[in-house]
């Protein structure tokens, strides 16, 4: 608690570890019951938000680490639902009292650490909420509660016209992006500015764009157009996104999630057009209209961003929330100038209000993000709060940085110009969400975690050098800080800033262009997207065109592995000068832009003209003669053709091509009508996945399970060794799936993710399991022999790399077995997508961003509606309809495609396998594990371990006296997982034969659907090989057919325009391994492991904690790499 | 500090009936508007008044007057040029001395004994300087009034010391700029219409006339200026003022001056007898 409230920096700034080494158990306990009372005490917020995080830290990576702590616990199901309804304090309390009654052991620190760093996270985003409600200028909008209060009206300008058919004038708003020409370490996050004000300080540029080989020359990226209309309405109009809506009711412009306009009304609102205020009042949106442009009139808010993609990393998005906001301001009076650039005060006020759009909209920036309002290049640093501050007294810094410009005489222009001739800008393809990161940056300044803290400190000087090297005009030493920077500090403080892919391009252009090459550069949160390459100006050309193709290429060789959302491209840019500006269109001149009327004109063509409006005919007419003089509209008339007559090509190709796959895949399209009519009926669903409710399920008793965490008898060890030399061995990774919560339905192949550096550089999941059988083949003077099952949909991919990397150099037999099954997606029923989102208990977000959750929800429902419930889902690349159905058919796979047939041909003594998932890190063939597993004479030894909060999806469970696993899908009620105390791992020990038995069959069966090689008739050898093989396919649909099949939810991406992405939950069926445990004739073991074995990586998110807790560490001790 | 001229602004060209507008008084007799206005502030001690017109709007305004049409001097504003130009037409008509300030366009009803303009006068030879009326108003009416910036005079309650002033503020702006310690939140200071102003306002309106070239001439820089040049306060009135150029703002300004005074029994029983033979 010193180091929270002291004064003294140095005492401040230490971090946890060092003031906790060598403590015991008792001691961190006494620690944490006293923070805990200091927390709930403490008036200083940001002293209750340390505290917070200090407690999550000891209960998430100290406690654990005590040898004398209990494993096994119970998290109380009602202290989970309360984390779930975001009642953290409920929830902290209901721990701390299960804690005194069972006391203290993992489990419970799990919970309490998860309900610790929820608690943190949402006292600090309160606090920036209320001061972004609290900044003057801001309040207003939140008492405005009626129309008749609304105090704005449109400047006279806009509704002057000199007749009713001419047009109203149009004000244009153009703005540039910013780039981050330091990479700030992160210090742009609201909290630290707020917290560290003095270490938060970017260098930002504001820019104009092209896309190399597309745009004649950079120019503004965003456009909005802003005028009035004829009609009370507000009309809002995404040229990008390919939306519009014309808005009549207030409860419209709050529901975000609706379309893809959720910018525009964040910008309508946060401008106090729309004042939040009158959210959920009941009153008319024309009624507020025609009190701010007059009666009968309305608004249109037009965006248009020209053609820059999604993830860019250069806040195109806040900037055009800020150029929206800039142009509804000046509309209304707010800003003095209506045209031209914006003076200091109105910037500041523009800013602000984009925070309270990004905050409205559930989205979220950094402070310097809105820096395209500005010119040129700014210094932007944090600023003390002093007295009259609304912040002054709860936070060190105010919300709002300072803008300091530099002008000619800090940055000269030939400065600028060397700048724009060195650095190449490039869009790499991957859009990646940066919001776990910058929940790390935040969580790892707070603890003041040593390494993190000394690279925070290092960025800093690395700032100074960058700023001294931009004054002196060395372009070659900036891009040497920038280098060291990325390398340095910044995976320092977060690892995960960098990516395979980016150091792939990084080694490739320092091989081509050796001391041409100046540095790399990150922008934004992470790399992979946006990012910047400086040259020796002499060779910035030759840089563009390598790094184009260079781009093109490793997307080739990575796009399996990695989520790339778009084609890699290479930016013009250039410094702009004037920040944001606008002009008023009046006459002739007062046209939307051409992608407007692409979009719109259809619409008014296909309608009556007598019911158009007359300014929308005259507006149709004024077009007609424009298209003929301005360049700019060149080609509008074959748009508007191709538009009102649309080519089918695409779409047929596509369905052929699904088709195509599906017959390749072995798809039973019998099986799946059943299934469809299953579904669609009712006997099939999220709710019919249960077991009934009356069934009795208890935890495992104490001998039920095999305890291994603490190490086994020797003679375990010497049975498993002697089985390994032997070669009795083999191991299995199940790499059929595409890891639909690794990438958020990104359809990436998750074995080939290289998901964390190991040894030095980025290592793939399959890179880490061959790692750990080379050490163990090397240890035992014989290669393990590795399968791994694929499904149709990752066996192309990691064929394909494992030819491209020569299987990692792994000197064993390694074997692929491809799927024999696939299925194909089916649009859901809205009875299970209600269940699953209003019936299971669900994570509530925040309060706006639930608002936009629920908003998303009702519109996915109403999808769902549309596209036909049941339907199959084909309106998506093919890959992204397909799926594997479940990784209980990955071992039948392996009976019924010949590899095991082959590996038993050729190792007759192989008796063991070893399964597990491509995401258990530390599985290996663990000699002591794989020796009691051959004493026990088991069928199927299943690895288990204790469980922790965030272990959902099952467990080990005794019900009717059998022990058994038990998927979470098929829990008979929610609470009855949290009375389990084990959380399957599903790594398992199989004995080859009495698996075989249980099919009915025998290793010969196998052996036998292999080509005779030998003498006698061919025509009668191969009849017996195909009488086995149908023997084996029977003998699997008996078994399968006594197994549950589960519907499930997942999450699958569609990708459109630029980088854009939407995420659809689709519907597919699954059969899982563990339910082999319910097979009466299967004899199951169950073995403790610790989690450092038994962990699943089953999201990003998890990685950083994963590195930390030693986890990563363990992994490497585990490989041996080359 | 003696002030014994007053001058009425009433040259808008889209206003210029307003003051035409027959009104029944407190006293239930029927009245122009700009008698009710000339009466306001005779009740304060002025002795002689100006009326600033537009061309050709003197006879009916003399006739509007009534039986103190005999006291009035008129101005003509030849053309339209903005609200401080129409005042600083009576630039050599009030000379050195301080002068009371009124727009046509607003009727005042005191609430205490009272008048308003008897109010403001009151104050402004006690403080020896500018004062103008303001009234606290809500900040959706923003649009339609100058607003003041400033803080409370120590020991005078009803007193503010004026630091802005802004015309037809956004509420933006007058969140950052005009919030008056001690009003309650949403509600500002605006100008009441009513002010006594120094000879200082007219230098000052030349000075900004000069800048001006063509563009109208508003009033409220030169009252801003006026802040920083010499004591400017405001003065909270006991009493509301009534837009007569709004919306309803006649019937409002009607309803309100027959409800304070003689035949206020008779016409909230009118307003009864509206009320109950509505259609439900």
């Amino acid at each position: 608690m010193d180091i929270i409230t002291a004064a003294d920096p140095d005492l401040r700034d230490l971090s946890l570890e060092t003031a906790g080494q060598g403590a015991t158990l008792n001691e961190w306990l006494e620690q944490c019951r006293q923070l805990d009372a200091f927390r709930r005490d403490c008036p200083n917020l940001y002293e209750r938000v340390r505290a917070l995080f200090f407690l999550y830290a000891i209960h998430r990576f100290h406690l654990p680490r005590q040898t004398d702590l209990p494993a096994i616990g119970r998290v109380p199901f009602e202290g989970y639902v309360h984390l779930l309804d975001r009642r953290f304090e409920e929830a902290v309390d209901l721990f701390l009292q299960a804690q005194a009654e069972q006391g203290p052991n993992d489990t419970l620190a799990s919970a309490l650490a998860e309900a610790y760093r929820h608690l943190g996270f949402q006292t600090l985003v309160n606090q920036v909420r209320r001061s972004v409600k609290s900044v003057r200028g801001n309040q207003w909008m939140f008492r405005t509660g009626h129309p008749a209060d609304q105090p704005l009206r449109i400047r006279p300008q806009l509704t002057t016209r000199p007749a009713p058919q001419t047009p109203f004038p149009i004000l244009r708003e153009v703005t540039p992006v910013r780039m981050d020409l330091s990479h700030s370490a992160w210090s742009d996050i609201f909290f630290l500015g707020m917290d560290y004000p003095e270490g938060a300080r970017v260098l930002n540029v504001s820019i104009d764009l092209g896309v190399r080989g597309r745009d004649a020359a950079p120019r503004p990226p965003i456009e909005v157009y802003l005028r009035v209309i004829d009609e009370p309405v507000l009309r809002l109009v995404s040229v990008d996104l390919g939306a519009h809506a014309d808005i009549t009711s207030l409860a419209e412009v709050f529901d975000f999630a609706r379309d893809y306009l959720g910018l525009l009304k964040a910008a309508v609102i946060a401008a106090g057009i729309v004042p939040p205020g009158l959210e959920g009042s009941g009153q008319e949106l024309a009624d507020l209209l025609a009190r701010l442009v007059g009666p009968g009139l309305g608004l249109e808010l037009a965006s248009c961003v020209n053609g820059i993609p999604k993830g860019s990393r250069l806040a195109v998005s806040t900037n055009l929330l800020a150029a929206l906001i800039a142009a509804c301001m000046r509309a209304t009076g707010q800003a003095r100038s209506l045209t031209g650039a914006l003076d200091e005060t109105e910037r500041r006020l523009v800013a602000a209000r984009a925070i309270l759009g990004e905050w409205l909209a559930g989205s979220g920036g950094g402070w310097q993000d809105s820096g395209g309002l500005w010119p040129a290049t700014k210094l932007i640093c944090g600023v003390t709060a002093a007295a009259g501050d609304p912040e002054f007294g709860i936070s060190r810094g105010r919300l709002l940085p300072q803008h300091h410009l530099l002008d000619a005489r800090e940055i000269s222009a030939a400065t600028c110009a060397r700048l724009q001739q060195s650095l190449v800008l490039v869009h790499g393809g991957m859009a990646q969400n940066v919001g776990p990161i910058l929940e790390m940056v935040t969580e790892k300044y707070l603890l003041r975690s040593e390494a993190e803290w000394r690279g925070r400190q290092e960025a800093r000087r690395v700032f100074d050098r960058i700023l001294d090297a931009l004054q002196q005009g060395d372009i070659r030493a900036i891009g040497q800080s920038t280098t060291y920077n990325f390398t340095g500090p910044l995976q320092t403080i977060i690892p995960w800033a960098s990516t395979f892919y980016t150091e792939i391009l990084i080694e490739r252009v320092r091989e081509k262009f050796g001391e041409h090459f100046w540095g790399f550069w990150m922008l934004g949160g992470m790399s992979g997207g946006g990012m910047g390459f400086i040259f020796d100006p002499a060779r910035q050309r030759d840089g563009q065109d390598f790094l184009g193709a260079a781009m093109c290429a490793a997307k080739r060789e990575l796009q399996h592995a990695l989520p790339f959302a778009m084609e890699p491209v290479v930016y013009d840019f250039a410094i702009n000068a004037q920040g944001t500006s606008a002009r008023l269109l009046t006459g002739d001149e007062a046209l939307m832009p051409p992608g407007y009327y692409a979009r719109m004109v259809p619409r008014w063509l296909r309608t009556d003209p007598q019911a158009l409006p007359a300014t929308t005919r005259a507006e149709l007419s004024r077009l007609g003669a424009a298209c003929h003089i301005r360049p700019e509209l060149h080609g509008m008339v074959e748009t508007l053709f191709e538009r009102l007559l649309p080519r089918s090509g695409p779409e047929a190709q596509t369905d052929q091509t699904l088709a195509a796959l599906l017959a390749q895949g072995g798809f039973d399209a019998a099986l799946h009508e059943q299934i469809r009519t299953d579904v669609r009926n009712g006997r099939l669903g999220l709710a019919q996945n249960r077991l009934p409710a009356s069934t009795t399920l208890e935890d495992v008793r104490p001998a039920d399970v095999l305890d291994a965490s603490g190490g086994l008898d020797p003679a375990c060890r010497q049975a498993g060794l002697a089985a390994l030399a032997d070669g009795a061995v083999a191991v299995v990774s199940l790499a059929a799936g595409v890891g639909s919560r690794w990438t958020q339905g990104a359809g990436v192949v998750k074995a080939l993710h290289p998901f964390c550096k190991l040894g030095g550089r980025h290592r793939s999941f399959i890179e880490v399991h061959l790692a750990k059988s080379r050490r163990l083949g090397r240890e035992l003077g014989k290669p393990l022999p590795h399968l791994i099952t694929t499904s149709y949909l990752t066996h192309a991919p990691i064929r394909e790399y494992l030819a491209f990397c020569r299987n990692y150099g792994y000197e064993g037999p390694l074997l692929l077995s491809p799927g024999r099954a696939i299925g194909l997606r089916l649009i859901p029923m809205e009875r299970d997508l209600r269940f699953a989102w209003e019936d299971r208990p669900q994570q509530r977000l925040d309060e706006q961003a639930q608002k936009v959750r629920d908003s998303l929800h009702a519109a996915l429902i109403h999808w769902a509606r549309q596209a036909g419930e049941g339907n199959d889902y084909t309106d998506n690349v093919p890959f992204q309809c397909l799926h594997p159905v479940g990784h209980w058919f990955e071992v039948p796979n392996l009976l019924r495609n010949g590899v095991l047939a082959a590996l038993l041909a050729e190792r007759p003594q192989l008796q063991h396998l070893f399964l597990h998932n491509i995401d258990t890190a530390g599985a290996d063939v663990d000699p002591a594990l794989l020796g009691l597993h051959i004493r026990s004479s088991a069928c199927l030894t299943f690895e288990v371990m204790a469980r922790r909060i965030e272990d959902r999806g099952g467990g080990l469970a005794r019900i009717g006296g059998r022990v058994r696993l038990v998927e979470g899908l098929a829990m008979p009620r929610e609470e009855a997982e949290f009375a389990l105390s084990f959380y399957n791992s599903q790594s398992t020990w199989i004995h080859i034969d009495r698996l075989l038995a249980i099919f009915g069959l025998t290793r010969a069966d196998l052996l036998a659907t292999r080509e005779p090689t030998g003498s006698g008739s061919p025509a009668g050898a191969q009849g017996a090989a195909d009488g086995a093989t149908e023997k084996i396919a029977a003998a699997l649909r008996v078994v399968a057919a006594r197994l549950p099949t589960y519907i499930t939810l997942k999450d699958v991406k569609k990708r459109w325009g630029h980088g854009q992405e939407d995420v659809y939950p689709v519907a597919q069926f699954e059969k899982l391994w563990s339910d082999m445990t319910a097979l009466p004739e299967a004899d199951c073991r169950f073995v403790v492991v610790p989690r450092l074995r038994g962990q699943q990586l089953k999201d990003q998110a998890q990685l950083d904690g994963w590195l930390r807790d030693g986890s990563a560490a363990y992994v490497e001790a585990l490989c041996a790499w080359d | 500090m003696k002030i014994s001229k007053a001058v009425i602004t009433a040259a808008g060209r889209e206003q210029r009936t307003l003051p035409l507008h027959a009104l029944v008084d407190r006293d239930g007799i029927q009245k122009t508007a700009l008698q009710i206005i000339i009466e306001e502030a005779l009740a304060a001690g002025v002795e002689d008044i100006a009326v600033i017109h537009a061309p050709g709007d003197q006879t009916a305004y003399r006739q509007a007057a009534g039986s103190h049409a005999g006291r009035l001097h008129f101005i003509e504003q030849a053309a339209p040029r903005g609200y401080g130009h129409a005042l600083l037409c009576a630039r050599d008509y009030v000379g050195p001395q301080p002068f009371l300030h009124f727009v046509s366009d607003h009727l005042y009803v005191n609430a205490g004994p009272r008048r308003c303009a008897q109010q403001l006068v009151a104050a402004a030879q006690v403080v020896h300087c500018a004062v103008s009326a303001v009234q606290a108003t809500r900040e959706s009416m923003l649009p339609f009034y100058g607003t003041v910036g400033g803080r409370r005079v120590p020991q005078s309650p009803d007193l503010y010391q004026i630091e802005l002033v802004r015309e037809k503020p956004t509420p933006t702006q007058a969140e950052q700029e005009l919030m008056v310690p001690g009003l309650r939140a949403g509600h500002y200071l605006c100008f009441f219409g009513m002010h006594v102003l120094t000879p200082t306002v007219m230098d000052l309106l030349d000075e900004f006339l000069q800048q001006a070239g063509d563009a109208p001439l508003a009033l409220s820089p030169a009252l801003a200026a006026l802040a920083e040049r010499e004591r400017y306060l405001a003065l909270e009135i006991a009493g509301r003022r009534y837009n007569i150029g709004v919306k309803y703002g006649l019937l409002q300004a009607q309803l309100a001056l027959s409800l304070e005074g003689n035949d206020r029994a008779e016409v909230l029983a009118e307003l009864v007898e509206v009320l109950a033979a509505r259609q439900p």
